[in-house]
């Protein structure tokens, strides 16, 4: 089978990006046969430590394997690092997706998104581990590829990249929850949910299938304590009544019931149980919230 | 092994102090490795990434790193988003880096600061970048607050300057 020529073509010495890897230098371009096919492969080497990739000429375009960003592409990166954006995602959910997604892409621009968005929200609270790791590979990548569009140092490139996101002088500003609160009303505002949403379940609950609020419980155990703590917002709700309800967070909410059409709360509400160790104390262990929401055969067998 | 490399005199019971610090940091061994005369023609403030390349190598093992001292002040760099004030330089993933003592009078008082700038420097040698959290040394040192830090990692970077070590031994 021959191969589809690729979008962009490479040769031997072009300097690339590949996703999550960094960048790349082509020292090879050339045809094997695997697995009965003739298939054309570009070898590169990775710059930092010179491991070798070895990638078929028909997926370069849907790896996102893409040529080193430019000078003047480099500069709108540090423009944007400079501009008063205060965009956080409090919702852990909803920015995990979102960053993995960036990463994935392995644009120039998304590394830098990954990083000023996790910036500000450390200016919030600390990050969790998981986050502050992202935050750390996504600073790399973007440091190395700075660092080689401009042809400086990697020292160089991060002190240039840090000037504008810590200016000399100046202390990293400290943020409230309040702050990051104003975003997600207005998105919920944009989506014209806000009424609806208040009317599902009565009383705010979560109305997942029983499988997705077990997987979204096992989640969310590492995120819960960090999801937890900027709720103040939410505390001023509570004092209409149900606080211990509304563990879940409120972008998960929305989230989750986004996904739903109107007409389906009449079946969902029907799970009460489930719905109440899915948003139990993070201290809970996911297992006992699946056997809450099927009932063992010994209890089942009692109760014949 | 982390050897502190000075280009001028300085007394040698301050840099045992500073190796002290820097050995209960990064959990290496330190110990100074002498004085080397600064290369000629660099200017005054000494311009850094010259300094590192051209300074005259010590006798090391390839693990080690080497950390050098100097009095003098450096140079600010011009950086394509600004100048970046500069008290250290140090080369990513590799086996130099550089901290001024400049302005400091006393060690009593100063050794923190320049504990702090030489770990962050010798960091980077460990590919550390910096760091998020204002109490450790890998947070960016132009920050007002940096200077009155203590010379520790976080967390985070602890266990990964830890990682790193730990794989170029094996």
């Amino acid at each position: 089978m021959a191969d589809s020529a690729p979008q962009f073509s490479l040769a031997v010495g072009d300097r690339v990006v590949y996703p999550n890897q960094g960048v790349c230098r082509v020292f090879n371009v050339d045809t094997k046969e695997v697995a009965g096919q003739r298939l054309t492969f570009i070898s590169m080497r990775r710059e930092e430590d010179g491991a070798v990739v070895m990638v078929p000429t028909t997926k370069v375009q849907s790896i996102g394997l893409r040529r080193l960003s430019t000078r003047d592409e480099v500069g709108k990166i540090f423009t944007f690092l400079k501009s008063e954006s205060d965009k956080a995602d409090l919702d852990w959910k909803q920015r995990a997706r979102t960053n993995v997604d960036r990463m994935t892409q392995g644009g120039l621009q998304g590394l830098a998104e990954v990083v000023k968005g996790l910036q500000v929200l450390s200016e919030l609270r600390p990050l969790p581990t998981k986050e502050r790791e992202l935050y750390d590979n996504a600073r790399h990548l973007l440091v190395s590829e700075v660092a080689a569009s401009l042809s400086i140092s990697e020292c160089d490139a991060e002190d240039a990249i840090d000037l504008v996101l810590s200016p000399p002088g100046k202390e990293r500003p400290k943020r409230t929850a309040e702050e990051f609160k104003q975003i997600p009303a207005a998105e919920e505002e944009e989506l014209e949910l806000g009424g609806d949403i208040l009317s599902l379940g009565g009383d705010g609950e979560l109305d997942l299938p029983a499988e997705e609020e077990a997987e979204e419980a096992e989640a969310s155990e590492g995120e819960a304590d960090e999801e937890e703590q900027p709720a103040p917002p939410r505390g001023a709700r509570a004092k209409g009544g149900k606080p211990q309800k509304e563990t879940a967070g409120s972008g998960e909410k929305r989230t989750a019931k986004s996904k739903k059409p109107p007409s389906a709360p009449g079946k969902r509400t029907a799970k009460p149980r489930a719905a109440k160790h899915a948003t139990a104390p993070a201290g809970g262990k996911s297992k006992r919230k699946v056997s809450a929401a099927r009932p063992s055969k010994a209890s089942s067998r009692r109760k014949k | 092994m982390i050897r502190v490399v000075t280009s001028e005199g300085y007394d040698p019971q301050e840099i045992q102090r500073l190796c002290r610090s820097l050995y209960t940091a990064f959990g290496v061994g330190c110990e100074s490795a002498g004085q080397v005369p600064l290369p000629a023609g660099l200017g005054d403030p000494l311009d850094a990434r010259k300094l590192i390349e051209q300074v005259q190598p010590v006798r090391a093992y390839a693990d080690d790193k080497l950390l050098y001292l100097t009095g003098k002040k450096l140079k600010d760099r011009e950086l394509p988003s600004g100048t970046a004030p500069t008290l250290g330089y140090a080369l990513y993933g590799k086996d130099r880096a550089l901290v001024s003592t400049h302005g400091v009078k006393n060690w009593e008082e100063g050794l923190r600061r320049v504990a702090r700038h030489s770990l962050h420097q010798l960091g980077h040698l460990w590919d550390l970048y910096h760091c998020l959290d204002p109490r450790c040394s890998m947070y960016p040192p132009w920050t007002p607050s940096f200077a009155n830090g203590d010379a520790i990692f976080c967390s985070f970077c602890r266990e990964k300057s830890e990682q790193k070590i730990r794989l170029a031994k094996s």
